[in-house]
């Protein structure tokens, strides 16, 4: 583990300053004669307390919208007339050569050009298009840097979103989020420092270790806050405990504890005192957070909350301003279901059209709403999935879109990200980048970047190599998307 | 005014006295490999792709040659050579390393460097692929155990003294930790601290190896580095059998089977001549990768990615290499070159992957018809006693609604009530008003799996030898779909060489060497895991590197003698366990000393004990133990404790959990049910690995939400409901013996009398002591 990481480390004094509250019937001055006697005074350190960037950092924090499935560019916001010309004409093979492809083979069929059935109008100052489908977002376009030549290696979803967040296929890698945290600790003394919350019929595939440490300790890994029972897990207390008994046991635990520490000097003894006190304190916290009765008809209409009960992506884009303003630093919400390929439940027609309609508001009124509460500058806000879709239908029940590597949209907004532009060119199909194709490393890098990390230098060892989450082949910060 | 001489002189004296102790000659594998190897190899090393100005380092030969009139060293004269001035450099352009790689040397790392040229440049294999001598322990007053002697002396060349040993009743409770992942009961601890027999130790650590939760404990430790779980992993994460493998290396261990047998039977148990079933058991070492059951996933790539995990996990596990880094390209660092890579992963791209079917023995079958016959009869009981419920159910079935059943549930409906057979009333009972009767779904998921077990027997995950070889090749940067030059299996040629009369070595060829006492690594790095596990770090810090960037050994001759007498010892594992954990490095106390902390921070001297927060699984069974709770029967399938409801459907396809009953619900943690994807949180929140790939060293981390498991969990509840019980019977001060070991002290007291029987049962299994191996 890099120096970055060396616990503070602290003074006999200090020390006793933080854990001593409520030390009851043992006597401080009495424990610090013994203690002079015995052990040295250990380190203190709570891994998850802030720590200096590598450079000055244009934001603090980040919302991932991860729209899981890949939604379609080619209906919301890449606008390709070729392809209404030219539907149901096959795609020159010059484009598909030596490509491969989930569920079909690049030779026969699905190769068909596929236009869109919706409706493109250029937006805002910027003129981006956008399509009928998202008319709430169309309204932030000026806040937004649209990124329509988005790139990544894998076409399966588990791998693809592995991809996204770890920067590899492969299971059991630090996530982007526990990176962050990793590097920059957290502001927030009550909640987890990388939060996870989830809306969609089931969960995102790749599941928990989408928002894993990997070989980071477990300290970082993504703490989902769950819709049902308990926000986080173990939570509330049994059932016959009094919240006064609680705080007794915590004390208890602590002067017992304290009282170890003293006689071994151990630091870890410390750490647990720590955790221990930030456990309790967010019994308290994460139900606030959850609770947001106390916010505004204007605000919960802002986002379109009907339920506030409803684990809605509504009630999370919510939820997510309010864990931002709270110091946490890594938030991700996980939207499920927007495969398209146009099977039962999954087709352009009308399914599309009800995701939208599901994310469309949040997501504007998020950017909105971190905006008028000056929280926007700080928090890079990225609304994407873990590919895109192909130009060519795919036929199904009806004709869908496949998954598409070579070139799918992102936006990103806040956090130093330049206001008002769409970035990349593609081809006339829509297939891939003809100007300023951008990889998912550059885009880990870009984001390490505007945090004040450099991509190169936040690593950790293990077997034999230095893992850092743009890997090992060259990545560069995107200078292009940033003000 | 002085002159430049006395000056010279004054600061090498000053340099002497800093630096504790200068060689004479400077050495080079500790001390200047390690700084070309973080500063210049990555561009002047092995890997030829990515070699600048066609210079390498690495070898003499190369690094003495001219290139463009000037040569990197020149042996003796460091001020003619290159290296020295590029490394001097004061020109942005010239220095090396490059400033943008960050890298930058000290200058007492310059000074090792102009001394070791100075000294003729001399060269020598890593310290690692030389076998192992067999040093005498060195010499030291008052010290018997060899073990001592080795640590003793580097601590006394620090200046440093060891710690007295640790009181006897943390002794007994580490011992028992360590050997057998469970706490003593108070009744051991006394009679082990009255007993004052000389030997009173040794005959613990007899009993301690000779009991059965030895393999238990040592097991889930080489089941981290078999990466063993119980689903398929990927997005999809099914279940799957293999728990006869978790069983088979329990037995093993507790049999002491010698480790190189252990090693073969593992890699190439089935290749064995007239291989038994145990051995082909034991080749689901290696079926412990991942299966992706994605829809529309290339096959090919994820067989072949499970091959590449099948490389690594050997690599890592056996040899501590990091031959991975050579899939996709040379090694870095160390000598591997991707050809080497493949010739490796051609020994392992043979298998087949078939499931075998273990028949049950005769004795156990009929104990298992017994309990199949008993648990249909209570499942028609309950049905029985809710036939009115059902019959309303029934009833109420319309036409709309039949719409949504399966066929075989429309069939058992069109059945007359009193011809249904019970599979199908069971059926009709789980589609209807069954699914609410908890008692009525533990007993059918019992019956389910009795009736497999009867018909079909066990089954578990095995590897089979294709009879044709597949073709093996290089890939281009390890990608599947870039097949260059075919290879042939071999092995890595900086080892020693495959010696085999088999023209076209195999798998049991492979096993054969990497066990083969001509081998240098594997004693290696086995015993300097062993010694991870007694002292929170190994030897070798870098336990899974061994290579060139991994650490050097904190004592290399003792290494050297614990690697040699393990192969002498005939690869006991138990007769190396009794021989760390009977030495007094290992009986030390734990506490911190200032003086220690000053000069050894990090304890690499061994100047103490460490005290080691417990693992995951660990943390449960001394619970379980000191609640009184514990089910000490062994293997068999998994289980499913409580665990807070939900988890399981955090995945993308939400599996059930439904809850063991009776004994079963109070298992050591070994055999919690483990699916990959959503992983028991009681364990993973204590670090327990979640088996998608090797892991030979777990975090130990200390998190808030570790404290709301052991505080607020309801299993963990329940084992202090258990111990609140205790509290009442025994008294306070035996409940703190059953979870420290220790009595409290008046003041310990004190602060738990305070406290309500079910907050102080609380208390004690949240303290920091309870779930720490001091």
């Amino acid at each position: 583990m890099s120096p970055l990481h060396d616990p503070p480390h602290l003074t006999r004094r200090q020390l006793f300053s933080r854990c001593s509250m409520g030390l009851g019937s043992i006597a401080l001055s009495n424990l610090m004669n013994q203690g002079a006697a015995a052990a040295p005074a250990p380190n203190i350190g709570n891994p998850l307390a802030p720590r200096r960037s590598h450079f000055p950092a244009r934001a603090k924090n980040v919302i991932f919208l991860f729209m899981a499935g890949g939604p379609s560019q080619l209906d919301l916001f890449e606008h390709k007339p070729a392809l209404d010309k030219l539907n149901g004409k096959p795609i020159p093979e010059s484009y598909t050569k030596g490509k491969r492809f989930a569920f079909m083979d690049s030779s026969g069929k699905g190769m068909d050009l596929l236009a869109t059935r919706r409706a493109f109008t250029r937006r805002g100052q910027s003129g981006a298009w956008v399509s009928d489908l998202l008319p709430h977002t169309a309204g932030i376009v000026d806040e937004m840097t649209i990124v329509t030549t988005c790139k990544t290696d894998l076409f399966n979803h588990a791998p693809a979103k592995l991809f996204m967040n770890t920067g590899t296929g492969q299971f059991g890698r630090p996530s982007m989020g526990s990176w962050v945290t990793y590097g920059l600790g957290s502001e927030c003394d009550d909640l987890p420092g990388f939060v996870v919350l989830q809306s969609g019929p089931r969960g995102p595939r790749g599941g928990a270790t989408l928002w894993g440490s990997g070989m980071l300790p477990s300290t970082y890994q993504g703490v989902p806050l769950r819709n049902q029972g308990d926000p986080i897990l173990n939570l509330s207390m049994p059932a016959p405990i009094r919240d006064a008994d609680q705080r007794q046991l915590v004390d208890a635990v602590r002067e017992l504890n304290l009282k170890r520490l003293i006689e071994t000097g151990d630091d870890e003894i410390a750490a647990r005192i720590s955790a221990y006190e930030m456990a309790y304190k967010m019994q308290t916290s994460a139900p606030d957070l959850m609770d947001i009765s106390g916010e505004s008809k204007a605000t919960l209409d802002l986002y379109g909350v009907k339920d506030p009960k409803e684990a809605t992506f509504a009630r999370n884009c919510l939820l997510a301003r309010r864990l931002v303003e709270r110091g946490v630093r890594f938030v991700q919400l996980y939207d499920t279901n927007w495969d398209h390929h146009g099977g039962v439940a999954e087709n352009l027609e009308k399914h599309l059209p009800l995701k939208c309609a599901d994310i469309d508001q949040p997501c504007s009124a998020l950017v909105r709403d971190l905006k008028q509460r000056g929280l926007l500058e700080d928090t890079i806000v990225i609304w994407g999935g873990e590919f895109g879709r192909t130009p060519m239908g795919e036929v199904r029940e009806s004709t869908g879109r496949n998954h598409h590597i070579d070139a799918f949209t992102m936006w990103f907004a806040g956090g130093g990200f330049k206001k008002g532009q769409v970035y990349g060119t593609t081809d006339d199909f829509g297939f891939g980048a003809v100007e300023n194709p951008v990889h998912v490393h550059d885009i880990h890098a870009t984001l390490l970047h505007q945090l004040g990390l450099d991509h190169e230098r936040l690593t950790v060892r293990s077997q034999g190599l230095d893992f850092k989450l743009t890997g090992v082949t060259h990545s560069e910060v995107v200078k292009g998307l940033l003000a | 005014m002085k002159s430049p001489v006395l000056i010279t002189l004054t600061v090498l004296l000053a340099r002497v006295s800093l630096s504790a102790a200068v060689p004479t000659t400077v050495k080079f594998s500790r001390e200047v490999l390690p700084i070309l190897v973080e500063n210049c190899f990555a561009c002047h090393g092995f890997d030829k792709a990515k070699r600048k100005a066609g210079l390498r380092l690495d070898q003499r030969d190369a690094a003495l040659a001219e290139h463009d009139g000037v040569h990197a060293i020149v042996p003796g004269n460091p001020e003619q050579s290159e290296l020295w001035a590029r490394l001097t450099s004061t020109d942005a352009e010239k220095i090396m390393p490059p400033p943008k790689t960050g890298k930058h040397l000290t200058d007492a790392q310059r000074e090792i460097v102009k001394r070791w040229i100075a000294e003729g440049a001399k060269y020598e294999p890593h310290w690692s692929f030389i076998a192992p001598d067999h040093p005498a322990p060195p010499a030291a007053t008052n010290v018997t155990h060899p073990i001592d002697k080795f640590v003793q002396v580097k601590l006394a060349e620090e200046g440093l003294k060891p710690s007295p040993a640790a009181a006897r009743t943390t002794q007994i409770r580490r011992l028992c930790l360590d050997l057998t992942g469970l706490p003593p009961t108070p009744g051991q601890v006394a009679a082990f601290v009255k007993d004052e027999n000389p030997d009173a130790y040794e005959r613990l650590v007899d009993r301690l190896l000779e009991s059965e939760h030895y393999g238990e404990r040592w097991g889930r430790w080489w089941l981290d580095q078999a990466r063993y779980a119980d689903s398929n992993g990927y997005s999809i994460d099914a279940p799957r059998q293999i728990w006869k493998y978790r069983d088979w290396v329990v037995s093993a261990l507790n049999a002491d089977m010698p480790f190189d047998e252990f090693t073969v039977e593992q890699l190439a148990g089935d290749l064995l001549p007239k291989a038994t079933e145990a051995q082909k058991i034991a080749t689901g070492f290696h079926r412990n990768t991942q299966i992706n059951q994605e829809g529309g996933i290339d096959k090919e790539q994820f067989r072949i990615d499970s091959v590449f995990d099948r490389v690594a996990t050997t690599s890592t596990v056996w040899l501590g290499l990091t031959i991975g880094c050579a899939q996709c390209h040379d090694h870095k660092f160390d000598p591997v070159e991707q050809k080497e890579y493949y010739r490796l992963f051609a020994f392992l791209n043979n298998q087949d992957e078939p499931t075998l079917t273990i028949a049950l023995p005769k004795g156990k079958a009929a104990a298992v018809t017994s309990a199949w016959k008993k648990t249909a009869e209570q499942i028609q009981s309950i049905i029985d006693a809710n036939a009115e419920d059902f019959a309303k159910w029934e009833a109420d079935l319309t036409p709309s609604s039949r719409k949504r059943l399966s066929k075989p549930i429309l069939k058992a409906l069109d059945t007359a009530k009193e011809k249904r057979t019970l599979d199908q009333n069971r059926l009709l009972y789980v589609t209807g008003t069954g699914a609410g009767v908890s008692e009525f779904m533990a007993l059918n998921d019992r019956y389910t799996l009795l009736d497999e077990q009867l018909k079909k027997g066990d089954t578990t995950l095995v590897i089979a030898e294709l009879p044709k070889p597949r073709k093996t090749t290089v890939f281009v940067k390890g990608d599947f779909t870039r097949p260059a030059d075919e290879v042939t299996p071999g092995t890595p040629s900086v080892l020693p060489p495959l010696k085999t009369s088999n023209p076209s070595p195999n798998r049991l060829d492979l096993a054969h060497w990497i066990s083969s006492r001509d081998n240098p690594l594997t004693a290696r790095v086995l015993v300097n895991r062993l010694w991870m596990q007694y002292f929170g770090v190994g030897l070798v810090e870098t336990d899974n590197d061994f290579g060139l960037v991994g650490s050097p050994p904190s004592h290399p001759e003792l290494l050297n003698w614990l690697a040699t007498e393990f192969m002498a010892r005939g690869w006991s594992l138990k007769a190396m366990h009794r021989l760390i954990v009977t030495s007094a490095t290992y009986r030390q106390a734990s506490s911190d000393r200032a003086d220690l902390r000053e000069k050894d921070a990090n304890n690499r001297l061994l100047g103490r004990q460490r005290r080691l927060r417990l693992d995951a699984e660990i943390v449960r069974d001394v619970a379980l133990s000191a609640s009184g709770l514990l089910s000490p029967k062994l293997g068999g399938p998994p289980v499913f404790p409580p665990i807070p409801e939900g988890v399981t459907s955090q995945g993308q396809v939400k599996r059930p959990w439904i809850m063991s009953s009776g004994e079963d619900k109070f298992r050591r943690g070994l055999y919690t049910f483990r699916f990959r994807g959503t992983p028991p949180p009681s364990l993973n929140v204590f670090d327990s690995p979640e088996g998608n790939s090797t892991c030979t060293r777990r975090n130990r981390s200390n998190t808030p939400l570790q404290a709301l498991t052991l505080m607020n969990d309801a299993a963990c509840f329940e084992f202090a409901v258990a111990l609140e019980k205790l509290i009442q019977k025994q008294g306070i001060e035996t409940a703190f013996r059953r979870c420290t070991g220790r009595g409290p002290d008046a003041a310990e007291l004190a602060i738990l009398q305070r406290l309500s029987r079910i907050n102080a049962a609380r208390a004690l299994l949240n303290l920091d002591e309870t779930i720490t191996r001091e």
